[in-house]
């Protein structure tokens, strides 16, 4: 009976539309949730690393704050300041969620599970996930506040600075994949996975990534004990919020192209590809709050130097070997 | 009619990208409460009054990078359709073309390390 009916309105509307509204509510709430776990999982970890409880009031283990913490903010007044101008203001956390929100439409979450597998998936990402530089300009010059300013000047030209090994780490990948589809390259590693046979573009790429998400050693756009909060200063409520929101969706989708890329994506023995996926996408999440509780700030001239003088020649060289093992 | 492209997906998720953030702005407002302050709305300066403009004209030490950048990631993308066609045929003919286009952009590198940017004056002695 539902089976016809399900049959019957994919007719009118087709297979392809359920396809994208599923995948839509489904990427939506895995965003959601992911955002309220990792807030909770942050302040839990860094708690543990330095012999404290953390949160622990709301809910058992304290699992219910992120939920308290968003029913706050949505109640926070939106203030904007008198100095700012206005357009660049509204507009900045408006488009900082379409680059984190299409970065998921080529993820593959298991062999079938995929809103659309796009040939040039690769490509997809890497432009969506650097257009998230435009929305941290934005808010810089739109706030008319210094530490805005000079916040999103370093984001910019750190996300620059480490767009570079990222794009040659992925092109010693792509090399050997010979595709540019996301579920062909996690195809490709049915038997070894990358991070074996190119455990030096996964290092590159994993450094670079962390880099782009602004994450601790490298998170001197937002230095508080120099520029407040970087380049969301004057933002409160709910558009401080989704600042917040894209952030922490970012250090996810940033561990899920590692998972993809080098560790395999969805593959596993015995348990179904999506436990697989997940499990590892969070093992690197947790590598990554791990770090912040680990290495000091790197200074700024030292973490743009560590890019060009080191990074990039590095995957210069891993480019070159990879590309003369599969030809000579 | 198909209205599915290969890239339609990404054009809906873009547009509920922007829906979702007005509507979560929208609620907000509704929801949020609002003050009447004299400092409330001033620009945030660890509490003193702000000084002049943030739109000053100062100089990012950096802004050679961008430059640098610029040149880099054209070439860069250069390189994706070569790595998609590299395995096609058996022979070392692109590895060496592969070899020489890399060489120059490491030249690049070498280029601007000689000439001193990745080398930052101290400024205070």
């Amino acid at each position: 009976m539902t089976e016809t009916i399900v049959n019957n309105i994919a007719d009118v509307i087709g297979w392809e539309t359920i396809r994208t509204v599923v995948g839509l509510v489904g990427v939506l709430v895995v965003v959601v949730v992911n955002a309220l776990v990792l807030t909770w999982a942050e302040r839990k970890v860094s708690a543990h690393m330095q012999r404290r409880i953390g949160p622990k009031e709301v809910g058992p283990f304290g699992l219910l704050q992120p939920i308290a913490d968003t029913v706050k903010l949505l109640a926070k007044e939106l203030l904007t300041p008198q100095n700012v101008e206005k357009p660049l203001y509204y507009l900045a956390p408006v488009i900082v969620f379409i680059p984190v929100l299409v970065s998921f439409v080529v993820i593959p979450f298991d062999a079938r599970l995929q809103v659309k597998d796009i040939n040039v998936g690769v490509l997809v990402i890497l432009a969506f996930s650097s257009l998230s530089v435009l929305s941290i300009l934005l808010a810089g010059l739109g706030s008319n506040n210094k530490y805005s300013l000079i916040g999103s000047v370093r984001s910019i030209a750190q996300n620059i600075a480490y767009e570079i090994p990222l794009l040659l780490s992925l092109l010693s990948v792509v090399l050997m994949a010979n595709s540019l589809s996301l579920r062909d390259i996690v195809e490709a590693q049915k038997g070894v996975w990358y991070v074996f046979s190119q455990p030096i573009a996964f290092l590159i790429f994993f450094i670079a990534s962390v880099a782009e998400t602004n994450r601790t050693p490298f998170d001197l756009p937002e230095a508080e004990s120099e520029l407040v909060a970087g380049f969301h200063t004057e933002y409160s409520g709910m558009r401080f919020a989704l600042f917040f929101l894209a952030e922490y969706t970012n250090v996810f989708i940033v561990c899920a192209m590692t998972t993809t890329f080098f560790l395999g994506g969805y593959q596993g023995p015995i348990l179904p590809g999506i436990i697989w996926f997940f499990a590892k996408t969070y093992l690197l999440v947790f590598v990554i709050l791990w770090f912040r509780w680990t290495f000091p700030r790197v200074r700024f001239d030292q973490l743009l130097n560590f890019s060009w003088k080191l990074l990039i020649p590095l995957s210069f060289l891993n480019l070159i070997v990879t590309g003369g093992l599969l030809k000579l | 009619m198909n209205i599915f492209t290969e890239y339609t997906q990404v054009f809906v998720f873009a547009v509920v990208a922007i829906i979702f953030t007005l509507v979560a702005v929208a609620i907000a407002y509704i929801l949020s409460p609002r003050t009447q302050g004299k400092k409330t709305f001033a620009t945030y300066e660890c509490g003193i009054e702000p000084f002049g403009s943030a739109w000053i004209r100062y100089s990012v030490h950096y802004y050679i990078y961008a430059l640098i950048f610029i040149a880099f990631d054209v070439d860069v993308l250069y390189l994706f359709p070569v790595a998609l066609s590299y395995t096609r045929a058996a022979r070392s003919y692109e590895f060496y073309s592969l070899l020489i286009f890399i060489l120059i952009l490491g030249l690049a590198i070498a280029y601007a390390w000689g000439k001193g940017v990745f080398t930052w004056k101290r400024r205070v002695q």
